[in-house]
């Protein structure tokens, strides 16, 4: 095919423009309550998916601040814990319809962070991993013993949104995590590939560098963390909308090293990476190991899985798993190409 | 005054526990490079061990200790030879990731071996009674944590400070490439270091694990704790750390009694975060002004 004629083909430039992909993306995933209902996937798989797109909005948050900006941050958990909290709530307790409350969720837990990101950012970046686990630790006792608010041990329930006067059911709430899901994957593809993105890669290319060519460190690394936690937030007004209750005992450090699990296993920087791994760290325990002999019954084996993905990854694949799908196609490529020039010779 | 006295003595146990976890971290730190943020669980995984030969297999305390020790160091060992010291390229962010997923390897693994009961970890002394101090009162167990958390630390502070080896830590946590230009073997000393952090570990596990059942959680508090009082110590000093333990242990115990038996414990974090903002070094940090 000759690609300077396909390059100016309205068709081949609306199929390789990353909006219309991302697009396409979500119309795959929207497929899977109609695969339900032809017995493909039980209920129970609808809510694991579901989980999984859930966990990815907060780790494409997360992705924003550890694969560009090259900080960790352990409270993800404790600012999704948050989201679903003030959003249960708003909408239960104060009777605020479900996009208001998500907002004003996402906006108080933006708040919080944007202290906590002034307080801890100005030294290193070891400082934010603590601060982040302290604020996750004061929040996580704060569900358990803010009873009037948070409903404590007992958890805290809510309902499906409603959306212009019609109140969705589960598999309605599903597709609305898919469109939510796109919207965001064509957002940080957007600030990523704007200024804020090119400021953030020269500051992890060289802080001093950076800072000479007037990139603000502070500025940019506070703003990396306030985004990882209105999506975190945001995360958290999905989850619990869609799974309608929310325990204290959700919100642990486990929750937040899964997560981080998600952006390592799926390869830093990448939007893609980020689903791909949050569908590995989610799904892959519950659907495939759970049914091989043996070690399928292990307790923690879910667990056990993700830390050994994580470490296996950094060590010898540190661009994550999505780079298999480069690789494979490289690999494909040269073995087409060397078959071809043996066929010449 | 006999409460405050009594809060306080309380409060040296603790604060030596967390002051043994928070040199296990600065150490390793300090050496390697590494934030180890598995510290709490590779301990929760041998004290696992202590308490579960105690209890399940009727073994004598020390000897269960001694096999303790063992897989202590056992654990370090394969730490630092298979993973981290393969890793040494990698940059600070990835050797932390890499020690979360150690966190999760082991909290994961800990279920497998052990079971999902909790195990009781025995008194060191069975049927201790109360020293009784200026109206204050303490267990004969506690008091011999405090001697026992103190020995060690003093132990590990003279080896620092007046052998060679000591001099040959310092060395390399100040400097490494240069630590190696003069001779000194710093794959060892690392090695050494996640030896000593394993058994300090395994220690502070030992002494905190009476007090509750040995549960895959039981060494959360002291990890949390033990990487806020380097934060509140600074992390350029071996002692920094140990002060910021003691400081936090006291703080905790006199928060959750004169001001609220719930929200102490948040209270003090919130104090932490508010003293990070005013003074970000630590109590006995020195601004570290990196060179171009």
């Amino acid at each position: 095919m000759d690609l300077t004629q396909a390059a100016g083909n309205p068709v081949y430039r609306f199929y390789k423009n990353p909006n219309v992909r991302f697009m396409f993306f979500g119309a795959l995933l929207c497929l899977v309550p109609y695969l339900k209902d032809i017995g493909v996937f039980n209920a129970g798989m609808l809510i694991t998916i579901g989980g999984a797109i859930i966990y990815s909005v907060a780790a494409l948050g997360l992705n924003l601040l550890l694969g560009f900006a090259g900080l960790i941050s352990l409270g993800v958990a404790g600012f999704v814990g948050l989201g679903a909290y003030a959003t249960a709530y708003f909408t239960k307790d104060l009777g605020l319809a479900f996009w208001v409350a998500a907002l004003g969720a996402i906006a108080l837990a933006t708040l919080i962070g944007l202290l906590v990101g002034l307080v801890s950012l100005r030294v290193s970046g070891l400082y934010l991993a603590i601060a982040t686990l302290c604020v996750s630790e004061i929040l996580l006792k704060t569900f358990e013993s803010f009873d009037s608010i948070t409903g404590g041990m007992t958890g805290k329930r809510a309902a499906y949104p409603t959306i212009l006067g019609t109140t969705l059911t589960r598999e309605g709430t599903y597709i609305m995590l898919v469109i939510v899901l796109v919207l965001l994957m064509m957002l940080t593809r957007n600030l990523v590939k704007g200024s804020f993105g090119r400021a953030l890669h020269a500051m992890r290319g060289s802080e001093v560098a950076a800072q000479a060519m007037g990139v603000n460190l502070l500025k940019y690394r506070l703003l990396a963390f306030a985004l990882s936690t209105a999506y975190a937030a945001l995360a958290g007004a999905l989850y619990v909308t869609f799974i309608r209750s929310s325990y204290p005992t959700t919100w642990t450090i486990t929750l937040s090293l899964n997560i981080l699990a998600v952006v390592v296993i799926g390869g830093f920087r990448s939007i893609y990476g980020t689903i791909l791994g949050s569908f590995v760290a989610f799904i892959v325990p519950d659907l495939i190991l759970k049914k091989l002999p043996v070690i399928g019954d292990v307790p923690g084996l879910a667990y056990i899985f993700n830390g050994v993905m994580i470490i296996i990854v950094i060590m010898f694949y540190p661009a994550g798993l999505i780079k298999l799908f480069s690789d494979a196609r490289g690999l494909a490529l040269r073995l087409v190409s060397g078959k071809a020039r043996k066929a010449v010779n | 005054m006999s409460t405050f006295l009594q809060i306080l003595l309380r409060s040296l146990e603790t604060g030596g526990v967390y002051a043994l976890a928070a040199l296990a971290i600065i150490i390793v730190l300090r050496t390697s490079m590494v934030a180890h943020f598995a510290q709490g669980t590779m301990a929760m995984f041998s004290t696992y061990v202590v308490a579960l030969l105690c209890s399940k297999r009727g073994f004598p305390l020390w000897q269960s200790l001694l096999i303790g020790v063992a897989v202590a160091v056992a654990m370090a060992f394969a730490v630092d030879f298979f993973i981290i010291r393969r890793a040494k390229r990698a940059s600070a962010v990835s050797k932390e990731i890499i020690t979360l997923g150690l966190i999760m390897v082991f909290l994961g693994l800990a279920p497998v071996v052990f079971g999902v009961d909790p195990q009781l970890m025995p008194k060191a002394i069975p049927h201790g009674g109360d020293f009784q101090f200026l109206g204050a009162s303490i267990s004969h167990n506690a008091f011999l944590n405090i001697c026992i958390g103190l020995f060690f630390m003093g132990l590990l502070f003279f080896i620092l400070q007046k052998t060679k080896l000591g001099l040959a830590v310092r060395v390399t946590a100040s400097n490494e490439p240069i630590a190696r230009l003069m001779g000194v073997s710093t794959r060892n000393i690392t090695l050494l270091a996640w030896i000593t952090a394993g058994i300090l570990g395994l220690l502070s596990g030992v002494m905190i694990a009476p007090a509750t059942t040995v549960t895959t959680t039981l060494m959360n508090p002291v990890q949390l704790n033990a990487l806020f009082a380097c934060v509140l110590g600074g992390f350029q000093t071996f002692y920094g750390p140990v002060l910021g333990a003691y400081i936090i242990g006291i703080g905790r115990n006199l928060l959750t009694y004169y001001v609220s038996s719930e929200w102490g414990e948040q209270l003090l974090y919130v104090l932490l975060l508010i003293f990070l903002l005013l003074r970000p070094n630590g109590l006995i940090g020195r601004k570290f002004i990196k060179k171009v």
